[in-house]
């Protein structure tokens, strides 16, 4: 600790801490204008200039560190003097286009003038002010208005890692632009322009929209992907206007991505579901109820209740995934309950629990960030969870740790990665048996842990020794000494972060890659809890958490609970006799196709986003009665009998929990367009209606049901009525002897051009194709691919090529893209005019193609 | 003889505009009379005031012309007074030039100049002095422009100079504030393509200089010295510690053939520089690897040779070709390069042991080392050679400690080391005994060998004389003097005599080309440019200076690759401004140790951590770890980019 004095009071504050710091803890105020807590100090503007006894000349509390018996002043004449002068050279040649200006009303510069008394002028200069920048997507510049303050700059570089900006010219010809003057080409996450403390950049969409003090703000949380960043819509007359995020106070410290930041427009899109449509006819609420229930319970009596299925929705909240499922089980009385997880996530969470006793991440993010050693494995963080790539640089870029990158590609945290390891497609399983491999053959074993925690170091070491590393060499493609140097960070460090996405979830062997990775999670010791390092399977559906929570899966009740074990206590519960079995996501399928399966209620959930998207659109044609339940019209509300038109996320309130099991509410920002509901008001509707019973249901009440059925939740607070304090659900610890080593089954790997189905940075899911914002950015689908491959197939950048798998075939324009290895081709699946989901296989993100030119 | 007319310089008033002038050596200021070939230094003006030789100088037009440059060149724009406040004063003063100034300008200038006292670094603050300085004792002249009574006259050529008291003391002048500022903002990458610019074996360099801008380090005058080296050493590592390849690309081929005899700092450096400019490089070097001396000469645990091999391959990817085993005046002749070249470097360094001058040095006793390079050499590249177990090297020198440590290493029980002098005046880096101390290596002072006792041609002993200090040398140390009768023996089973290495010239005794040499063996260049007395051979490195540093062999072989590529694009090997101008501010010199910062300071440097001396003294492994980044991003936030900026008139 440093004692010392400012403006005559004693201060302690911590060794390393700043001046401005300690007067700050003391209250007391001194101006600053470009200083910004979450980036390193930049002492640009000389606002904050103090006197300290001993030194000639004033220093910068910003950036001058408190040391023991520093005696300070923060108010004189000569200090205000000096503030006032520095500010008047700062308004040299600064347009006075202040009404005209989109930060007019939250300017920090106006502020300052006004706090320090800045009212005349007695400098001038020539003015030298850039033009305006206008040709960046989303984005304008405007420098003249620009102070230098660099905290755009430095947002970019630090914090988001994509290092976009820079300052050019000397003197006062110095202005920020992109790194080599050309368009704006970054993540467009909007962090530049939401920490630009004057009307410098601006977000084009917002620009000339709103006036700041008209805007009404609701804190609410981002549902875009499973980070759940804690935002606040700005709205005025029932329009989202902007989305802006505090520093203080936030997970995500008021980052954001484009996801958060650019993509709020299909909230306010103008073909919105505003009714609901039977035979695609507008009718109301209550036709479209009792059409509905006469048609199940005629079909129930019929046909029995086993002819009908339902797909939740990680776009729902928990309430409404719990009242899904419900209504399934005990309404309908149907367990044939399931959602896109089964492609993905779930294979993750089967794996992880089948050997760590683990459903979902085992840390908080910003565990991430405090590990000595990271591994990403195929993964893609940037695109699938901001936040986490976030937490990697935290790790990496702040923190002295050492980061692996291993996977079939590269990311954009591959620029940051000490190891690279670029794997041949899809044999992620082998190279996390290799490093596993090497950290048992080094002695890089935390053996007291193992003891403690293992339960079965005799298949450990079976299997271990049975790896044959040169055939993992030569399956992967990775060399023995990268290996090795990746065992060796691994083994080194007191702490590890592992973090696994797509490439593993979601591509054939999905399950098995994640015991491998479960696995080296044991032998790297990223269990051993703390506040540091983990594990940390990602998906990048919004709830999916959430949704798995409660039960939205033939095989478990709400908190996991095995459904033919609990179904019982389950049923008493709810007062009913809950349905034997059960059929997943494929099930579903196959019994439509063998019309065992009539009904299927889709409750905002689009099967044509899924791998073999034809075989699912057959399958939709095909069933009796589809029930799709959304916010906008796609491709299967036109194929469904009853359309009930859902609420977007800024709609409603409910709780929501992210991936690393925190739980916080959504707040209603906005009201419906038309007579489109809250989700839950339609399940609650249609449920009452089937028990013949009016159910009044508030939100606080599911979720005290949920609580009481499910330890999982048990620990979720009210305040109020309607509303749950943020807060997490029980932490994850490894039981003694509760980690259970298995050996991954090995397969054969598919060879060939390899086809690989992505998220994109810029989208998310489809709903994002109906926002303005990302289509700027990303207007279509793209085939990527490698300089290699496109010179076999003799397509060229900006040209056109045609993708042929056993599944079908698809056209779009092509990206010759450096960063890809020879052997893959990547497409973004969000786009249904490039439809790459339906080259796809079942359940598998990555099928062989042909390459053609033309199409 | 040149005279002074005015100079505030240094903060002294010397005012002769009224009196008679003074010559400007009695000003003790080491300035020029002559710049270039062009002509008489009229003035100079810079970051600590201005000097006048010229009456007829235009202050004003100067003042105007200088806050220009620092504005429209230098400015980084980065702070709001340095890049608002020189603007309003270049605009000021130019208006003032033009005629239509008024006499509160010269308030606006006094006050704002006052007001850059609180700029982010010094560049814009310093340059603030001498225009302020030009108002307080030329006001008459920038009032003759206000009352519309005077026109600029011109005639003067103007050339400007940013510098900095680290990167001018650097011997090869690296861009030190700006490499830290890049550190600072988290930029590794761009950091050492800083460092690249000045110096092409950063991880050397950052490993192993004694690094003299620490000692010009304007941060000493408020706490402690910034870890200059250790950040250029960050800066290299995060490189090869991210498998990231150098961003360097070679220029187009210009058709012109250069060979580069001697492997070392100075041949690599001019190699390096020569491929970059597009020139076909092939490197002669007697030693079957890469590193020249560094390679022998200095231990792996100091230079892992990994990373020196590393830094070659570099150099390599840039097209050069290197040839080992291959020695000039053995192998090949230099009248035949001359022939097959269009341009020869001489970068042969200073290997040769100089004698002791003790009774028995040249009886080729057993266990008597011809000398502390040969004994490193010879341990570094795995030659059978014993190591005795107890081990006396004579010298006070950087290698003298090399090999009282390498010798404990393979495996002395005693290893001491025997100086005339005491631990005080050694040249040896300080940090370097204490290492050595640290390792278990014993000192003994004021001791010098008269005569080798042996057995049967068998070292067993050195007879040493006991040595009193006297009146201080030439050197500034005190002279040593043996005490008469104190001889005694001091058993030992081998002598390392390390006393100094002399470059091997042999290679001129076949045909000398002309070239002159010195009396201690080195290679003559004139010119400032390294050119020898033979047209297109130039010399730079130990053989040049005699044995030196890495960073000196490092910075002449930079200026001697400017000056060959000059030759032989141009026809003719000459110094350009960018040259002079670095000359002339190292001469008139740049760090002030008396200066008051007016800062308070209070904080520490930062170390790299390092293995401790017991665990380190048998192993051949690094001892100096890795300072983690962020550690550097704190070092690195002390500097107080002390960036100035110096302009001279000529005419």
């Amino acid at each position: 600790m440093v004692n010392l004095k400012i403006d005559g009071r004693d201060i302690e504050i911590a060794k390393g801490a700043t001046i401005l710091a300690a007067a700050e803890k003391a209250g007391i105020n001194i101006p600053t204008l470009c200083f910004l807590k979450k980036i390193s100090p930049t002492g640009a503007c000389r606002i904050c200039v103090v006197e300290i006894e001993g030194a000639d000349k004033p220093m910068t509390a910003c950036n001058t560190l408190a040391i023991n018996g520093m005696v300070v002043t923060t108010q004189s004449e000569k200090l205000h003097k000096i503030r006032r002068q520095v500010m008047q050279l700062m308004l040299v040649n600064h347009p006075l286009d202040c009404p005209v200006c989109d930060a007019g009303g939250e300017c920090d510069l106006q502020d300052s003038c006004y706090g320090l008394d800045v009212d005349t002028q007695r400098f001038e200069g020539e003015n030298l002010n850039h033009e305006d920048i206008s040709n960046w997507p989303l984005i304008q510049q405007i420098p003249s208005r620009c102070i230098l303050c660099e905290k755009c700059v430095k947002v970019c570089h630090e914090l988001v890692g994509a290092s976009a900006l820079a300052v050019h010219n000397p003197g006062e010809a110095a202005y920020i632009d992109t790194v080599d003057g050309k368009p704006l080409d970054c993540e467009f996450c909007g962090n530049c322009v939401a920490v630009c403390p004057t009307g410098t950049l601006n977000s084009k969409p917002f620009k000339f929209k709103a006036r700041p003090w008209a805007l009404r703000k609701t804190p609410t949380v981002c549902t875009f992907c499973p980070s759940h960043c804690q935002i606040d819509i700005n709205v005025q007359n029932n329009e989202i206007y902007r989305i802006t995020s505090d520093d203080e106070g936030t997970t995500n410290n008021g980052n954001l991505c484009i996801g958060g930041f650019f993509s709020y427009g299909y909230v306010n899109h103008a073909e919105r579901l505003t009714q609901p449509l039977i035979d695609q006819q507008p009718v109301s609420w209550d036709q479209a109820f009792d059409r509905l229930v006469e048609t199940i319970e005629n079909l129930r009596s019929s046909d029995g209740p086993q002819v009908f299925a339902g797909l939740g929705s990680p776009h729902l909240s928990n309430e409404e995934n719990y009242l899904f499922q419900k209504m399934f089980r005990v309404a309908i009385g149907s367990n044939n309950i399931d959602s896109e997880a089964r492609f993905g996530a779930m294979r993750s969470l089967r794996a992880t629990e089948a050997v760590l006793g683990l459903r979902g991440a085992s840390n908080l993010l910003s565990a991430i960030g405090k590990a000595e050693a990271v591994l990403v494995f195929g993964a893609d963080p940037t695109a699938e969870a901001p936040a986490v790539d976030w937490q990697v640089q935290n790790a990496c870029r702040r923190n002295d740790a050492k980061l692996i990158v291993a996977g079939m590609r590269k990311v954009k945290l591959s620029k940051f990665a000490n190891v690279s390891l670029t794997c041949k497609p899809g044999t992620e399983l082998e190279l996390a048996n290799g490093i596993s491999r090497l950290l048992y053959e080094r002695n890089l074993l935390d053996s007291d842990y193992l003891n403690q925690y293992l339960e079965n170091p005799d298949e450990l070491k079976s299997h271990l020794d049975s790896i044959d590393l040169d055939a993992i060499s030569s399956a992967t493609g990775v060399s023995r000494p990268q290996l090795e140097e990746a065992a060796d960070t691994l083994g080194a460090a007191r702490t590890v972060a592992i973090i696994f996405g797509a490439d593993v979830t979601r591509s054939a062997r999905g399950y098995e890659k994640s015991i491998a990775i479960s696995d080296l999670a044991i032998l790297s010791g990223a269990l051993r809890g703390g506040d540091a390092g983990g594990l940390f399977p990602l998906d990048e559906k919004g709830n999916i958490q959430g949704m798995l929570d409660m039960g939205v899966c033939p095989e478990y009740l709400p908190g996991y609970q095995p459904y033919a074990e609990s179904r019982e206590r389950f049923g008493k519960a709810w007062k009913t006799e809950l349905p034997e079995g059960g059929l997943d996501a494929m099930g579903i399928l196959e019994g439509i196709e063998a019309g065992n399966v009539k009904f299927l209620y889709l409750a905002a959930t689009n099967p044509l986003s899924f791998p073999n998207a034809n075989r699912w659109r057959k399958a939709l044609e095909k069933v009796d009665v589809l029930v799709v339940q959304d916010i906008l019209p796609t491709e299967v509300t036109r194929l469904a009998t009853v359309v009930l038109p859902g609420a977007s996320y800024a709609e409603k309130g409910g709780s929501v929990t992210s991936l690393d099991h925190r739980v916080r509410s959504l707040e209603k920002a906005i009201s419906s367009p038309g007579e489109a509901r809250e989700d839950w008001e339609i399940f609650a509707g249609l449920y009452g209606r089937l028990q013949k019973q009016a159910v009044s249901i508030s939100r606080s009440e599911i979720l005290a049901e949920v609580s009481s059925l499910s330890s999982l939740y048990g620990d979720i607070c009210f305040v109020g009525d309607e509303r749950n304090r943020p807060c997490f659900k029980q932490p994850y610890r490894p039981a003694p002897k509760g980690l259970k080593y298995q050996a991954p089954q090995v397969d054969e790997v598919e060879t060939g051009l390899q086809l690989v189905s992505r998220k994109s940075i810029y989208h998310f899911g489809t709903t994002s194709t109906w926002s303005a914002g990302p289509l700027e950015v990303e207007a279509e689908g793209v085939i990527h691919v490698s300089p290699a491959d496109a010179a076999t197939a003799g397509v060229i950048d900006g040209g056109r090529a045609k993708l042929t798998s056993r599944q079908g075939s698809t056209s779009g324009p092509v990206k010759v893209d450096e960063n890809l290895p020879a052997g893959l081709v990547f497409a973004p699946y969000h786009f249904a005019e490039l439809g790459i989901q339906a080259l796809l296989a079942d359940g598998s993100n990555r099928i062989g193609v042909e390459l053609t030119k033309g199409g | 003889m040149a005279e002074v007319i005015f100079s505030s310089w240094g903060r002294e008033i010397v005012d002769n505009r009224k009196g008679q002038p003074k010559p400007l050596s009695e000003l003790q200021i080491k300035l020029p009379a002559q710049y270039l070939e062009e002509g008489e230094v009229k003035a100079f003006i810079g970051w600590d005031g201005f000097i006048l030789l010229d009456k007829k100088v235009d202050v004003v037009a100067m003042a105007a012309e200088y806050m220009k440059r620092v504005q429209e060149k230098y400015c980084c724009g980065k702070c709001t007074p340095g890049k608002k406040g020189t603007r309003v004063l270049q605009d000021t003063l130019e208006r003032i030039l033009a005629g239509h100034g008024q006499e509160e300008d010269l308030q606006t200038i006094e006050d704002l100049a006052l007001l850059l006292e609180n700029c982010k670094c010094t560049l814009c603050m310093t340059a603030a002095v001498p225009v302020f300085d030009t108002i307080r004792y030329f006001r008459e002249d920038y009032l003759a422009y206000t009352r519309g009574e005077k026109t600029p006259v011109n005639g003067l050529r103007y050339t400007d100079k940013l510098t900095a008291p680290c990167m001018d003391r650097c011997p090869a002048h690296i861009d030190i504030p700006a490499y830290i500022e890049e550190i600072k903002d988290r930029r590794f990458e761009e950091s050492l393509d800083v460092i690249r610019r000045n110096m092409p074996i950063p991880a050397v360099c950052g490993r192993v200089c004694p690094h003299p801008c620490e000692t010009a380090c304007r941060r000493a005058l408020v706490d402690e010295p910034i870890s200059i080296m250790v950040l250029k050493r960050v800066a290299a590592d995060h490189e090869w510690m991210h498998h990231k390849q150098p961003p360097m690309k070679p220029a187009p081929a210009r058709g012109k053939t250069i060979c580069v005899v001697g492997g070392g700092p100075a041949g690599i450096s001019a190699a390096y520089y020569l491929a970059l400019d597009g020139f076909k490089v092939t490197v002669l070097d007697m030693l079957p690897e890469p590193g020249g001396t560094v390679a022998v000469g200095i231990p792996d645990y100091r230079m892992p040779r990994d990373l020196l091999r590393r830094e070659y391959e570099i150099v390599e990817a840039l097209g050069v070709e290197i040839k080992y085993n291959t020695k000039l005046g053995v192998d090949v002749s230099l009248k035949e390069l001359k022939e097959q070249y269009d341009a020869v470097f001489l970068g042969v360094g200073a290997f040769r042991s100089k004698p002791m001058g003790v009774e028995g040095e040249d009886a080729g006793y057993e266990g008597f080392s011809e000398g502390g390079i040969n004994y490193l050499r010879a341990v570094a590249l795995g030659q059978p050679i014993e190591t005795g177990k107890r081990v006396i090297v004579v010298g006070g020198g950087n290698t003298a400690i090399d090999c009282v440590r390498v010798a404990l290493r393979e495996g002395a029980e005693d290893s001491i080391l025997i100086y005339r002098r005491t631990r005080k005046e050694m040249p040896a880096e300080s940090y370097e005994v204490d290492d050595a101390d640290e390792e278990g290596v014993q000192f003994e002072f004021l001791r010098n060998p008269t005569r080798l006792i042996h057995e049967n041609g068998k070292v067993t002993g050195v007879e040493v004389v006991v040595m009193e200090l006297g009146e201080p040398d030439e050197s500034g140390r005190r002279r040593p003097a043996p005490v008469p009768g104190s001889e005694y023996i001091i058993p030992c089973d081998m002598v390392i005599p390390a006393i100094g290495q002399d470059p091997d010239l042999s290679f001129l005794e076949q045909d000398d080309l002309g070239i002159e040499t010195t009396r201690w063996s080195t290679i003559v260049t004139k010119g400032g440019v390294l050119m020898t007395d033979s047209e297109g051979v130039f010399a730079a490195g130990d053989c040049e200076i005699g044995p030196m540093t890495v960073v000196a062999a490092v910075g002449q072989a930079r200026r001697a690759a400017l000056a060959m590529s000059r030759w032989l694009t141009e026809g003719k090997a000459y110094r350009d401004d960018a040259d002079a101008m670095e000359d002339l501010v190292a001469e008139l010199g740049v760090f002030d140790k008396n200066e008051n910062t007016g800062l308070f300071g209070g904080l520490h440097r930062e170390h790299q951590p390092k293995v401790n001396g017991i665990e380190r003294a048998r192993s051949y492994d690094e001892i100096e770890l890795a300072m983690p980044e962020s550690q550097a991003v704190t070092e690195a936030e002390r500097c107080l980019r002390c960036y100035r900026v110096g302009m001279i008139a000529v005419g």
